[in-house]
Parts: structure tokens; sequence; C-alpha cells
């Protein structure tokens, strides 16, 4: 009983937030004391597009802005990890990765505002991307640098006496081995560029708008209802790669116990 | 019928240091082809240390090691034609049981015929008929460790190297295994260098024997020679069943 009702606690803790939302959007009339809105139409996510503030663009933006920046980390990140993981110092090593989380993105932002004035990357999108860039590699570092143990060190000196030369050796091994991995890291990654706020105003100086920044500026001129059609519209590709995630996951199981049945 | 590839194995006055200390000293032997050299050990005396500088996974400091009348010594380990098998029923988690087997014939860009032909050969020898699709996670440590062998096989290695290979077995499967492979590497002429600590599965597996003691290698020719030397502990085994005998008929 206590189980289940903490179950329901904590689906409704994570839920209800975007019910609020998701009712939020669908209305112009819902005013205190009622209890439910007073109508439901659509007529937010039309005027969210019918704008004429360039919404679609900033959403293309910041879309590309994330994949840019995932797919960079990851690789980047990937790379890397190897030569971290097998440091001789690799605790210390790990311990400077966690350095731009344990500091305020704004401190670290002022910094490299400075850095970013002096080379005109400042109100720049390659300067706010590079700065995303700071956090997205710094995490997949951290996150990739648990790959390589002694069982992948194994496999691969395995494939090497096999006959397998480097390349074969990263196609046919590592990234198989490393694709489940790979994709939290994408995932996480793209979602670090996809959400952040205060880097993005700082280096991008008002210049460089995207979802999140346009999110704001809809909460800040008081429109409550169009900010949750926008926040609605920010929560989409997260959850779709979430989805796309546990899909992928489900069928690797399914094929995996097919073949164990067979 | 014996396999062509399997070629004689030289080894020369080889060094290796890992880190400050000298873990192989001078070793020289040589293993005739076709024939399956026992090395027997305590841990940590080297064993291991001496395949992997054989494969090429370790860079000696000193020494010479010749296959089939040529020196390996400048070739990358991927071109050694030598297979190392681990203590771990090492497979590729991603791949199934077909696939593993495969894995180092399909590196060759051999028709998917040939493969299949091959693979299903080793499978059918090896008494796994019916596992083909299943993945490591899904099968016995065993049927893991037949499976690493038969990939180890599908390559025709001129040499196999083979690491304490039964070490984490059922003592009824550790039997089983080492009558398979006395009997594929009699019919297949495998050259191999089998290591291991347990002085019976050493005696049932060797055609030729030799103990690694402070990083030094002593060779013998033949069982007697290994059993009536002190160091290879058979002494001490007999003495102890003697004596288990004895407190039994009391």
């Amino acid at each position: 009983m206590m189980r289940r009702a903490l179950a329901w606690a904590l689906s409704g803790t994570l839920v209800a937030p975007l019910f609020l939302l998701v009712l939020l959007s669908l209305t112009r009339h819902w005013t205190w004391p009622a209890l439910l809105p007073a109508d439901l139409q659509t007529r937010q996510w039309r005027d969210l597009f019918a704008l004429n503030n360039g919404l679609g663009a900033i959403v293309l933006r910041s879309l590309g802005m994330g994949t840019g920046v995932a797919v960079l980390a990851t690789a980047l990140g990937f790379a890397t990890s190897r030569s971290v993981a097998r440091h001789p110092h690799q605790d210390r090593l790990l311990v400077l990765l966690h350095l731009p989380f344990a500091v305020s993105p704004v401190v670290l932002g002022v910094s490299l505002l400075y850095a970013f004035l002096r080379v005109h990357l400042a109100g720049h999108i390659v300067g706010v991307m590079l700065a995303h860039l700071v956090f997205a590699y710094a995490y997949a570092v951290i996150l990739l640098s648990s790959f390589w143990n002694p069982q992948v060190q194994s496999l691969t000196e395995l494939a090497v006496a096999l006959g397998a030369g480097r390349r074969h050796v990263w196609m046919r091994v590592l990234m198989p081995l490393a694709r489940p991995l790979l994709t939290v890291c994408l995932l996480q990654t793209f979602l670090i560029s996809w959400f952040d706020y205060a880097l993005t105003l700082l280096i991008g100086g008002g210049q460089v708008s995207t979802l999140t920044i346009t999110l704001y500026q809809y909460f800040n001129s008081g429109d409550v209802r169009l900010a949750a059609t926008c926040a609605l519209l920010l929560l989409l590709p997260p959850l779709a790669a979430l989805g796309l995630n546990q899909r992928l996951r489900s069928a690797t199981v399914a094929t995996r116990l097919e073949a164990w049945d067979a | 019928m014996p396999d062509a590839f399997a070629a004689r194995l030289h080894v020369e006055d080889l060094r290796v240091r890992l880190g400050d200390q000298i873990v192989l000293r001078d070793v020289s032997f040589t293993l005739e082809a076709h024939t399956t050299m026992v090395v027997i050990g305590a841990s940590g005396c080297g064993k291991t240390t001496l395949l992997r500088s054989i494969a090429g996974l370790i860079a000696a400091e000193h020494g010479r090691v010749v296959l089939g009348g040529e020196s390996v010594d400048d070739l990358a380990a991927n071109r050694r034609r030598i297979v190392y098998l681990n203590q771990e029923p090492l497979l590729f988690p991603h791949l199934n049981l077909f696939e593993n087997i495969a894995f180092g014939l399909r590196l060759r860009r051999l028709s998917e015929r040939f493969v299949g032909e091959r693979v299903s050969e080793l499978i059918a020898c090896l008494e796994l008929t019916g596992l083909e699709r299943r993945y490591p996670q899904a099968l016995s440590g065993g049927q893991r460790q037949r499976a690493a062998f038969g990939r180890a096989l599908a390559v025709d290695p001129a040499l196999l190297l083979l690491d304490e290979p039964f070490s984490n077995l059922d003592p009824d499967t550790r039997a089983n295994m080492q009558d398979l492979f006395k009997q594929v590497a009699r019919e297949r002429g495998i050259s191999a260098l089998f290591v291991t600590h347990d002085l019976k599965e050493s005696i049932r597996i060797g055609d030729s024997f030799a103990i690694l003691r402070d990083g030094q290698l002593r060779t013998f020719g033949d069982r007697q020679a290994f059993c009536a030397d002190e160091q290879s502990g058979v002494d001490r085994e007999a003495a102890f069943w003697r004596m288990v005998a004895g407190a039994d008929q009391k």
C-alpha cells in the first residue's frame, strides 16, 4: 500500500508539471479560483508559429547547435577518454575534467567571454557552440572513460591476435561495444547544449537566439501561456530521443532473447 | 588431417622486462610443429608474459622469435599468425556464437560461402550445433571456451598460445575440454604452447614440457624426463596420493 502510494506520488511529481504545461498551452482563459481551464483550443500553438518571429529558424538553429555539439563532444570525448583511462595520473585528470561543473557556468562564461571577445567569437553561433562544447566535452570524457576497462583491453588484444588491424579493431570491436554508451553520450551532450541558458546569453550577447532563450523572453514578457507552449516545444526533442533510445534498447534485448529461444 | 599451417617455433634468448623487473631471463626453447608443449610454473612466474611476448602483445628487451623458419620480431601482433587464447573464455559480447567463430575469417575477406562451411564444420567438431545464434551471455562456461577455441582454430594459426584456458571450468567440464583439445590437436596437427599450473592437466596434454621458474625456462623432451625432475612436483603429488591411499587402508 505504502509502496503504491509512493509510486503514485513519484509519478505525480514528475507528470504534474508537464500536465500543467499542456493545459496552459491549450487555454486562453484559466483564472483563479477555477480548478480547470474554461476553454481548450490550439490558438497558442498556431500563434507560436504564426508570429513573425522566426521561431522555425530558432528551432532549427537550436537543433543544429545541439547536434553539432553532441557529435563533436562525443567523437572528441571518445578519443580523449582512451588516453585518460590509460594515463598513469588518470584520477587527477578526471578531477580536472569535473572542474567546469564545480564552478558556475556564469563564472566560466565570463572568462570565456573575455577570450572570445579578443578572437571575435562573442555574439557568434560558433562562439556559443564552443562554450557549450567545454561542458559537453568534459562530460563526454568523464562518461566514456568508464568504457576502457580491462575486458575491453583484452577483447582488443584478442581481435589483434585474430588478425584485426587498427581500423578493424575500431569498426568491428570498439564501436559496436561502445554503441550503447555512445548513444547515451550523444543524447546527454545534446541536452547540455539544447537546455543551456546562461552561457548562450553571455557568449551570444543577445545575437544568438535559441529556443531556451526564446522561452525566457516569453516568460519575461508576462505571456505565461505562450511560454508554456514554447516549453513543451523545448521538451519534444529530448522526449523523442529518450523514446528512440528505449526502442533501440528493447529491440536489442528482444533480438538476443529471440536468439536464445531459437 | 594435420593442419598445413602449423609451424615450428624457435625462441632464442628472450628477455622481457616489465617496469623495473626482469620477468623472463634469456629464455630459449624449440617447439616442434604439430606438437603441444606444456609450460608449468607457480602463479606470477611469468608464464603469461612468455605467451604475450611471443604473440607480440609485449615488446621483448632482447631475443628472437622464429616461426616456421622466419623471424616474427618485426611483425605486428596481427600479422604473426599466432592466436592467443586467454584464461577467460573471451567472446565478443556483441556477436553471436557463429559470428564469434567467423570473426577472424571475415577479417580476411573470404567468401561468405567458405566462412559458412568452415564455421559450421568447427561448430560440429566442437559439439556446439544448435547454439549458433546464441549470444555469449546465454552460453555456459564450457560452451564459451569451446567457441573461443573454435574461433582460434578457424583462422588456421601457425601457433596457438593457450593461457590456462580451462582453469575457470568445473572439474567435469575441464576433463571434457582436455579430451577435446587432445583430440582436435591430434586430428589437426596443431602447434601449441599450453600454460597451466595443473600438473595432471600438463601430463594429459603435453608432448613436451617446460618449467618456468625465476624467469628461466627448463625444457623436457618427454614425459619421463619431466616426471623424473624434482621441480616438476610429480614426486610430491604421487607421495600425497600414496599417503591418502595408505590412510584409507588403515
